[in-house]
């Protein structure tokens, strides 16, 4: 036996320990599994015929106890730990880029309380969001959160990565949903947030967790707010001569201070393209939903008061069923094939900005990418809006990329750098939902200018060994 | 091989993850290879090389439930329980079968069909049943699987060797109505046996009036496999059952692994944890009556779940509760 060997069985033997035997492995069909998320990267190589880095071990431990124990272990031989979710993510922020341990969440999945008095749940963040969202309903509320991954992800990795789901516009980001965490950090103790969101008992450490990506600890609990399931929930639709009328007549919307649980514009050629193509709507133009949750007489006013607003402009009333058709429909354009597929290159450049500065967001981000690809298809819609602005879904769809991985994976990160780069001159940011994991750590230093040199403190505080997540949000390898 | 013929799946499932959520296996696994698109991954490396196969992906395709409960929810319907069919057939023409699949095969393939009793109808007795369940009247046939579960196995030439077995003794009964409980039965039977009229015995049972609670798990089968069966769910909700919805929604699989039709056999200790999440998906596990049309299931969840109350389908139309 080498000295390799030797101090892989030591290090299995310690894991075993820590989390039961059965639950540390070094299969390759889940080494396999654990090597490719939602990232185009890992999978071009993948369709290629080469391999992605791969966890050495792969634990599923089962409470924050056992959590902490792997982390020390992690420590004492300073190695790597990737927390991985459903792997899901779409930026490459589970993947094992340096070995070591991926530690799967999936085992901790149990509800643990419902509580009917303050609307809230608490629950262990390796649960699947839709298998939390059945759980829920069966007891008469509803999480209200709704991604289009719900059955992809579990509740970890929306929380790593800031998600958001189609009725965010009512009910919120998840860091809107959260009440407190349970944490277990890089060197091992586990911590709990203040039980409630809003107070003044200093900074928010909540917030520092939500949005951290696997790289300050692993979010082991969550006490999330739950919701009434509402008497009734009406969509509309109507076509918009162009974006511009459309956005305008969205944006007057969420001024107005009407309560829309969703609004969705489709900019002209994913109205033409996908919005044919799934819900079977064959028109020119910029289409937009919405729609309103509640009481039943409630809905009823501000629906009417919306569409008012959406008559003032330049518009085609689609009615309610061409709304509710998108409802009904809203996950079928993530199935294969409505989704974007091998060979093609695909990626979404989501970003969000106020509304002052949201359309020319776009046509720079839209302009930058025609002009220096004019290979790629550019599309994009507008799906989760507040009081202020809204997030911009946008895509670059690519029929033929370069063959070689190598070759393909430059000309990939090209693309991704000159948009976002585009975005953030006009006032947007790097990303409003999906994260920034590995795909995007190279531009955090230019978003946040100086002041990443905080966010870099705090990783090195907290995390001094440098076993979390290593190499992914802009941090160090 | 085999597997190239389902192409598009596995081009389709390898990098999705919509359906995840209802992986029998993966959900008390824990693990990404015990989920469609882990599966989807290890085909596409089966068809970059078979001679350096990791034992550890045949491992993983041989795990599958086939529950198709994917497949069934998949707006496209994508067909991974055919594609995981084929790599088993490629693995096994390969030679390389895992250990256990190998022995449970060779006694799959030792079977020896008779026909006792009288009545124009044929009553199959599957593994999981005995005789004593066969309605009156009927003649019955038993002696061994009818090829199905040799199929699921992937060894596709003695699955047809089974079957013919086994058609040629229902040729020679005379019968040319047959009615079976075991939905995995149901299905292979009617997609292959000519000439005869193949039957569900919940269609055929002369069932009575009855009342009470009792939550029904729907047959991987019946449900996802049989796509024009009317739900049995609905008949008992005719004769008076009050039904109450099992777990928390309509789609996963609460069989312990029927569609794998010899699950038990093969990976005891996953249908165990089958088992044991759905009896920790009950309401009231120690009072509920859950109602199963497969005798498989209810097979599995008295051995393995045996503080659940399971009553087959067929015992509940005849006798009521
Ligand atoms: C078809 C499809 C549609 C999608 N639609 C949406 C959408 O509508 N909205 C949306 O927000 N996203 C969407 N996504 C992206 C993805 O589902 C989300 O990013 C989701 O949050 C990832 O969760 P996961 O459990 O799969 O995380 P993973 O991919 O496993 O991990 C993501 C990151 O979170 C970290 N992480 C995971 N769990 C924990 C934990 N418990 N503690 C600390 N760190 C952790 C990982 O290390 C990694 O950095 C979609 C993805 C797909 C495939």
């Amino acid at each position: 036996m080498s000295t390799i060997n030797y101090a892989n069985s030591m290090l299995h033997s310690e894991l075993a320990d820590a989390v039961g035997k059965e639950f540390v492995s070094s299969n390759a069909a889940d080494q396999l599994g654990h090597s490719i998320d939602y990232y185009w990267i890992p999978e071009l190589w993948h369709d290629r015929g080469f391999d992605n880095p791969k966890p050495q071990f792969i634990v599923h431990p089962a409470t924050a106890q056992e959590v902490a124990k792997v982390m020390k272990i992690a420590n004492k031989y300073k190695i790597p730990v990737t927390p991985w979710g459903g792997g899901s993510g779409s930026q490459g922020g589970a993947l094992p880029m340096y070995g070591g341990i991926i530690l799967d969440t999936k085992r901790m999945n149990k509800v643990l309380h419902v509580d009917t008095d303050s609307l809230t749940v608490t629950v262990e963040t390796g649960i699947n969001t839709q298998h939390l969202e059945w759980a829920i309903e069966k007891k008469g509320f509803s999480t209200m959160h709704f991604p289009a991954s719900i059955a992809c992800a579990t509740l970890g990795g929306f929380l790593a990565h800031r998600g958001t789901g189609v009725l965010s516009t009512k009910y919120g980001k998840i860091e809107d949903m959260v009440m407190s965490v349970e944490v277990v950090t890089p060197t091992g103790e586990i911590i709990n947030t203040l039980p409630v969101p809003r107070h003044a008992s200093g900074p928010d450490l909540t917030m520092l967790y939500l949005g951290s990506e696997g790289t300050l600890g692993v979010i082991t609990k969550v006490t999330l707010k739950i919701h009434p399931i509402p008497e009734s929930r009406k969509f509309h639709a109507f076509l918009f001569k162009n974006m511009h009328e459309a956005m305008t007549a969205g944006a007057n919307i969420m001024r107005s201070r009407l309560r829309a649980c969703v609004i969705r514009l489709y900019d002209e050629p994913e109205t033409e393209h996908l919005i044919k193509r799934v819900l079977g709507i064959d028109k020119k133009g910029a289409y937009l939903v919405f729609g309103f949750d509640g009481n039943e007489k409630m809905v009823d006013l501000e629906m009417e008061a919306a569409c008012e607003l959406c008559r003032r402009q330049d518009h085609e009333d689609l009615g309610t069923e061409m709304g509710q058709s998108w409802w009904d429909n809203r996950y079928k354009f993530f199935y294969p094939p409505f989704m974007f597929h091998m060979p093609q290159a695909f990626g979404t450049l989501d970003t969000v900005a106020d509304f002052a500065h949201i359309e020319n967001v776009y046509w720079a981000m839209k302009n930058t990418v025609n002009e220096n690809f004019p290979e790629a298809r550019f599309i994009g819609h507008f799906s989760h809006w507040y009081e202020w602005g809204c997030m911009l879904y946008a895509r670059f769809i690519v029929e033929e990329p370069p063959h070689d991985p190598e070759e393909a994976t430059l000309y990939y990160n090209k693309i991704w750098d000159m948009a976002i780069r585009a975005a953030i001159r006009e006032g947007g940011v790097i990303n409003e939902h999906h994260g920034v994991g590995l795909k995007l750590g190279r531009l955090m230093p230019e978003l946040y200018g100086p002041a990443f040199n905080i966010l870099e403190s705090i990783k090195t505080s907290m995390d001094p060994n440098n076993i979390m997540n290593p190499g992914k949000m802009g941090f160090r390898c | 091989m085999k597997i190239d013929e389902f192409q598009e799946t596995i081009h389709a499932c390898r990098f999705c993850f919509m359906c995840r959520h209802l992986s029998a296996v993966g959900n008390v696994t824990f693990r990404e290879s015990d989920t469609p698109r882990g599966r989807a991954l290890i085909a596409g490396k089966m068809q970059q090389s078979m001679d350096t196969l990791e034992q550890d992906y045949i491992d993983a395709i041989f795990k599958s439930e086939i529950s198709a409960s994917c497949r069934f929810h998949c707006v496209s319907h994508f067909d991974e329980a055919g594609l995981v069919i084929a790599a088993r057939e490629d693995i096994v023409a390969a030679g390389k079968a895992p250990e256990p699949v190998k022995v449970v095969a060779e006694q799959l393939k030792n079977v020896s069909f008779s026909v006792e009793g009288s009545g124009d109808t044929l009553y199959y007795v599957d593994s999981y049943s005995d005789k004593k369940s066969a309605p009156a009247g009927c003649k019955t046939i038993s002696g061994g699987d009818t090829g199905r579960a040799l199929q699921v196995l992937g060894y596709t030439a003695d699955s047809e060797a089974v079957f013919a077995q086994f058609a040629n003794a229902v040729k020679s009964s005379g019968c040319v109505k047959l009615v079976t409980s075991c939905p995995a039965s149901f299905y292979f039977l009617k997609e292959n046996l000519n000439g005869v009229e193949v039957m569900h015995a919940s269609a055929f049972l002369s069932s009575k009036k009855g009342s009470g609670e009792v939550y029904y798990l729907e047959s991987d089968y019946l449900k996802n496999y049989c796509a024009e069966f009317v739900s049995p769910a609905e008949s008992l909700t005719k004769l008076g059952y009050s039904l109450k919805p099992f777990g928390t929604n309509p789609e996963e699989s609460y069989t312990a692994g029927e569609g794998a039709v010899v699950y038990d056999r093969l990976y005891p200790e996953v249908a165990e944890k089958m088992c044991k999440h759905i009896s920790e998906l009950a309401d009231n596990p120690t009072s509920d009556v859950l109602v199963t049309a497969s005798p498989y299931t209810k097979a599995v969840l008295n051995k393995y779940a045996p503080e659940l109350t399971v009553k087959l389908l067929d015992e509940i139309l005849v006798k009521g509760l």
